[in-house]
């Protein structure tokens, strides 16, 4: 069972993960790509125990961002969303 | 991180009656020392000797114990592993005989408050979180020099920054600033402790900080105010309105009427206890999703002393010593069955946030704590039980199950609770217990 619903501009930028990030219970942080988010994947999990969360974010957002075969015609690029602040 | 409606319980206090004067952090008190010379040679020589690397006192020896995650250091043993047992730590910066008043558990770091106003941190450090001046972990605890000069009576540790006020009601903050949550005036981060400039004018009693928000309990002739600064989203800041992030304190005017003695800030919670024992929670709901933005009051016959903030679930000790729960659909709470037996639903308790009596076997809970989704508590007869999530074996119960009933960690000694003195701390994943013998709790007391 996901652990939370969390929404993407909640979640922060690691630089040095290159993945978006939410704190997990655990001590350790959620973790999903930019890559996972261009594949739809939705769920951010964290790599020292069981639990993930589910990552509510506009696909659309995500692709095009790089020459990625799979834009569907649809916005292209626009900034990323970033760390909330 | 547990707040308490018994005000100052260390510094202070423990100062004032061991008649040390000073102020600077670097002179702990020589409890020990002091006590240890009238009569009992053979045992003041064996305790000269074990304080090399143990903290010592009048009758006994401190110990403080810790279990459960500790990838990022946490657990102070100098390993970057998980226990799933309680392992006592040895401390060599306080081998001056310091006795550890109280702590405070964050994401990953720990912050040791002394009896004389020092303080030191240790675990994760990658946001400045420890105050020590970079940006990295530390394995074992360490003194925070950035300091000196101050008494420091009250700390609080959130998920990656960390909060200190003085005696003169001066507060500092350090850490990750991304939302605001240092209450600086802006969105840096800081790995010095660094005073807020904004409160210079006022006294500050405490800090609570939870996981990108803080709160401040600021004491004055017109009474107690709490201000809430960092991240809003989900209503935590309790200043009535949905806001991102403010990164300077704002004022809860909602709680100006309430004479408030206690805050407390976990997650995206936040609570407050008045002086006769009330309580009050605002930010994200503990059983729905339903946000407060102001400070709710918890209508109940009960009068409360203290509570502990989880993720998804806050305990709540009586004045009588009986624990109730709220909130805890995740991991912290009892099971389905479990609560069925033991919902009381108090008379006048709202639908939405019941709280719900915990079984202790009729005995008397005197310490609790909240990690993000376990629960601690001492009872009476000094055993400390632990129940919620332990995959990470912050449970201390030699597994990584998850429990829904509370059970007995056992403290290598079996506990007499005359002549010991326990408190328990969580951090997200991770437990602290601190076993002070009777005569040196009473100074940090």
């Amino acid at each position: 069972m996901s652990y939370d619903d969390v929404e993407i501009e909640d979640m922060e930028w690691n630089e040095e993960l290159q993945a978006f990030t939410y704190p997990c219970p655990c001590g350790d942080l959620f973790q999903i790509t930019k890559e996972d988010l261009k594949l739809g994947e939705e769920i951010a999990r964290c790599p020292s125990c069981s639990l993930y969360i589910t990552v509510i974010y506009n696909m659309e957002d995500f692709l095009g961002d790089s020459d990625h075969k799979n834009n569907k015609g649809l916005q292209p690029s626009k900034q990323q969303p970033i760390v909330v602040a | 991180m547990p707040i308490t409606r018994i005000k100052l319980q260390h510094g202070k206090n423990s100062v004032a009656n061991s008649g040390v004067q000073s102020k600077k952090s670097s002179c702990f008190l020589d409890v020990g020392v002091t006590q240890c010379t009238g009569g009992q040679p053979n045992r003041r020589k064996l305790l000269e000797e074990k304080r090399q690397s143990r903290l010592i006192d009048a009758d006994g020896e401190q110990e403080i114990w810790s279990w459960g995650a500790g990838t990022d250091g946490q657990l102070g043993t100098g390993r970057l592993e998980d226990e799933i047992l309680p392992q006592l730590l040895r401390i060599p910066s306080l081998s001056s005989g310091a006795v550890v008043s109280s702590v405070s558990c964050g994401g990953a770091h720990v912050i040791a408050l002394t009896a004389g106003g020092g303080v030191l941190t240790w675990g994760r450090g990658n946001s400045g979180q420890l105050g020590l001046g970079d940006m990295v972990s530390s394995l074992e605890p360490k003194p925070v020099m950035g300091l000196e000069g101050c008494f420091i009576t009250h700390v609080s540790a959130g998920w990656s920054h960390s909060g200190f006020v003085s005696d003169e009601g001066k507060v500092y903050s350090c850490g990750d600033g991304s939302f605001g949550q240092l209450g600086h005036g802006d969105f840096q981060s800081r790995c010095f402790p660094d005073e807020l400039l904004f409160f210079s004018d006022k006294h500050v009693d405490q800090i609570a900080c939870g996981m990108r928000h803080s709160l401040a309990l600021v004491k004055g002739c017109c009474g107690a105010q709490v201000y809430g600064f960092g991240a809003g989203k989900r209503g935590q800041l309790g200043i009535s309105k949905k806001i991102q992030s403010v990164n300077l304190p704002v004022l809860s005017s909602e709680l100006e009427a309430a004479e408030i003695v206690g805050i407390a800030a976990a997650g995206d919670h936040s609570a407050a206890l008045s002086t006769d024992g009330r309580l009050f929670t605002w930010g994200r709901g503990f059983r729905t999703n339903s946000d407060a933005f102001s400070p709710q009051y918890l209508p109940s016959p009960l009068s409360f002393r203290k509570v502990a903030l989880g993720w998804n679930h806050a305990l709540v000790l009586t004045d009588e010593g009986e624990l109730y729960m709220l909130g805890g659909k995740h991991h912290g709470t009892l099971s389905d069955s479990e609560k069925l037996n033991a919902t009381n639903s108090l008379p006048g308790a709202t639908n939405e946030d019941n709280f719900r009596a915990v079984p202790a076997g009729g005995i008397k809970i005197l310490d609790i704590a909240a990690g993000a989704e376990h629960s601690v508590v001492v009872t009476e007869d000094g055993a400390v039980k632990t129940w919620g999530w332990g995959e990470h074996g912050q449970l201390g119960l030699g597994d990584t199950c998850d429990h829904t009933n509370p059970q007995t960690v056992f403290l290598r000694h079996k506990l007499e609770s005359a002549d010991f003195d326990v408190k328990v701390y969580s951090g997200s994943g991770f437990t602290v217990a601190i076993t002070t013998p009777h005569a040196a709790a009473k100074l940090t007391n």
